[in-house]
């Protein structure tokens, strides 16, 4: 049963001087229980949407219901039924406890007090925190803040909660704990977990299917072995002398599709990431390599990730797309 | 027998009363716990105020006026929730906007209206004992003069508040609205009227040393209308019959004020929604 569900949404920002189509005829469907992943580089329209759906933004056109209820007409309704935590927003107040903080916006839902005292030690257990709850908020270390900014998110026992890049800046072990807490909540407590994020590993880790959004469009929705696999165009690693830098726009070498270039000034190196049209082209973009005086000291063929998925989407990288927007 | 319709219309009504309720009373609480949790904050606003007038209260008695020195201390009890009007109050939203809270608050089913009463009323409540605590302490050292206070006293003192926090709710909507400058025009109207409320001397009626369209404009201050019945019951004496216009325009202007205030906030709300700028402390 669908808990989101969003048809021909639409959202136009409009100045005097601008015309933005932060989203266009964006649609989709996500299930109970589903862990759902809105993947793309920052500006694609991943805040916006999760911003309509979570009833603080009017769309220009479309619908969208959340829990059955109509983000626009019942608006009420709808906040009652969701979570809501992005990373970054101020988790609460500084010169009360944890415990305090999160009993706080437990009431905001109506929530007795017996019972938000359960829930938060139980979230503070599931999130390894249990010996943090009762320190003043400014005391906490930022992992500490991040997990309860989390926690608070759940406080209100949710049928959908919405994360906008929920593990950014996060410490590696708080954002373990924070996914192993995602897939629980949706499959033990049949909530709907709707993730926006432009991490590609976390997108792959915990999503049962994800939407690949670029310039406020959905360019593609499936499970990320799918998606992985749909791409049947070879993804090539090309690892070079930092003379590998000077190509720029991997797609202006003949056969390849899309990529990207990480450089390494440290160690003097270069990789050039390709998706190529097909096997054939490799020995055509080796020997353009060496004609451009790049030293080539591997390549291989490497398993696709999302990025190459939305790479053969859209020719770029989300770094280079994220170039492009702030351009 | 009551139609289906009818008990489920009761029970929403009565789901929203609970939240509006513990979102108000929680606020309140909060407001209080933070306001005691920061030892920074009980410096300022006890020792302040205290300071202030109790070298008032000395100037007074220099003078040989010792029988103004309730002035002087009168106006160390109420000046606290001046400033918390202003600086608590008025820039909590606006805070919370930039720190990225407000979202939250509206992603919730509890109103801002809830909050902003909730706000208040833990402002009131944070700042009476550093109020009570300056007016004791002034009292036990210079023993001003002054009647017992009586009914009239709690009336007006009450709707002092009520009028000063309900500037409180109106200053904080708009508020909303500006960005870093609401920090500035705070800073622009405290002095001014502190001074024009008449805080620690008469600054309206026969002892103000004011011109009298100064006293028209400082009239306009619920402060100054405020201090002004205080001063006159505790000091003087008068009761209700010589107060009304005071306790009626004082009324009259927490009416307004709360009315302005939440009417302005519901259409920030409904505003920001459309053109998504309530939110801009979000990325």
């Amino acid at each position: 049963m669908a808990n989101v569900v969003a048809e021909n949404l639409t959202r136009v920002f409009e100045t005097k001087s601008k015309r933005l189509v932060a989203l266009d005829n964006v649609s989709f469907e996500v299930q109970i229980g589903e862990v759902f992943g809105l993947l793309g580089p920052n500006g694609a329209g991943k805040t916006t949407l999760i911003r309509i759906l979570t009833t603080l933004l009017l769309p220009t056109s479309g619908r969208a219901l959340v829990g059955g209820f109509d983000v626009v007409k019942e608006a009420k309704k709808v906040r009652s039924i969701i979570g809501f935590s992005s990373s970054s927003e101020r988790v609460g107040f500084d010169f009360v406890t944890a415990r305090r903080n999160l009993w706080f916006f437990s009431q905001l839902y109506g929530t007795p007090t017996s019972e938000a005292k359960r829930r938060i030690e139980e979230l503070a257990t599931l999130l390894e925190f249990q010996d943090q709850l009762d320190r003043k908020l400014y005391t906490l270390t930022t992992g500490y803040r991040q997990r309860l900014n989390i926690a608070r998110a759940f406080i209100n026992d949710p049928q959908v909660v919405f994360f906008d890049e929920p593990t950014n800046g996060m410490d590696v072990f708080s954002a373990k704990k924070v996914r192993e807490l995602f897939v629980k909540e949706a499959k033990t407590n049949s909530r709907t977990i709707f993730l926006a994020t432009h991490n590609m590993f976390e997108a792959e880790e915990v999503c049962d299917r994800v939407a690949i959004i670029d310039r406020g469009r959905i360019l593609a929705i499936d499970s990320p072995e799918n998606l992985k696999s749909s791409l049947s165009k070879p993804v090539v690693l090309f690892e070079t002398d930092i003379a590998g830098a000077s190509i720029g726009d991997p797609t202006q070498l003949e056969g390849v599709v899309g990529g990207t270039i990480k450089v390494d000034n440290e160690s003097e190196a270069a990789k050039i990431r390709v998706i190529l049209r097909d096997e054939d082209y490799l020995e055509r973009v080796l020997q353009l390599l060496e004609k451009r005086g790049i030293r080539v000291f591997n390549y291989q063929r490497i398993e696709p990730t999302l990025e190459d998925v939305f790479i053969s989407l859209v020719g770029a990288g989300f770094a280079e797309r994220e170039r492009s927007v702030e351009a | 027998m009551l139609g289906r319709a009818s008990l489920r219309g009761r029970g929403v009504l009565r789901r929203s009363l609970v939240i509006w309720v513990k979102a108000a009373v929680s606020r309140a609480l909060i407001r209080v716990i933070a306001m005691y949790g920061d030892p920074l904050w009980i410096v300022v606003n006890v020792g302040g105020p205290m300071l202030t007038s109790l070298a008032l209260a000395f100037l007074y008695r220099l003078a040989g006026l010792s029988n103004l020195t309730g002035f002087a201390i009168l106006g160390g009890g109420m000046v606290a929730y001046w400033g918390n009007v202003l600086w608590s109050m008025a820039s909590q939203l606006n805070w919370d906007k930039r720190s990225g809270m407000l979202y939250l608050y509206i992603a919730s089913p509890a109103p801002l209206t809830a909050l902003l009463i909730g706000m208040s009323l833990g402002g009131i409540l944070g700042t009476l004992p550093s109020s009570v605590a300056v007016l004791v302490i002034g009292t036990l050292l210079f023993k001003p003069p002054f009647s017992p206070p009586t009914m009239t006293v709690a009336l007006v003192f009450m709707l002092t508040l009520l009028a000063l926090y309900g500037m409180g709710i109106a200053l904080s909507s708009l508020y909303l609205i500006l960005g870093r400058e609401s920090e500035e025009i705070n800073e622009a109207l405290y002095e001014p009227i502190s001074f024009l409320s008449g805080i620690y001397f008469p600054s309206i009626g026969r002892l103000s040393p004011l011109p009298l369209a100064v006293q028209a404009v400082a009239s306009l201050i619920p402060l100054t209308l405020g201090m002004d019945a205080l001063r006159r019951t505790l000091f003087y004496a008068e009761g209700l019959a010589e107060l009304w216009p005071n306790i009626a325009a004082l009324a009259a202007m927490a009416a307004a004020s709360i009315l302005i205030g939440l009417r302005t906030l519901s259409f920030i709300e409904r505003r920001g929604r459309e053109t998504g700028d309530i939110l801009v402390a979000m990325k």
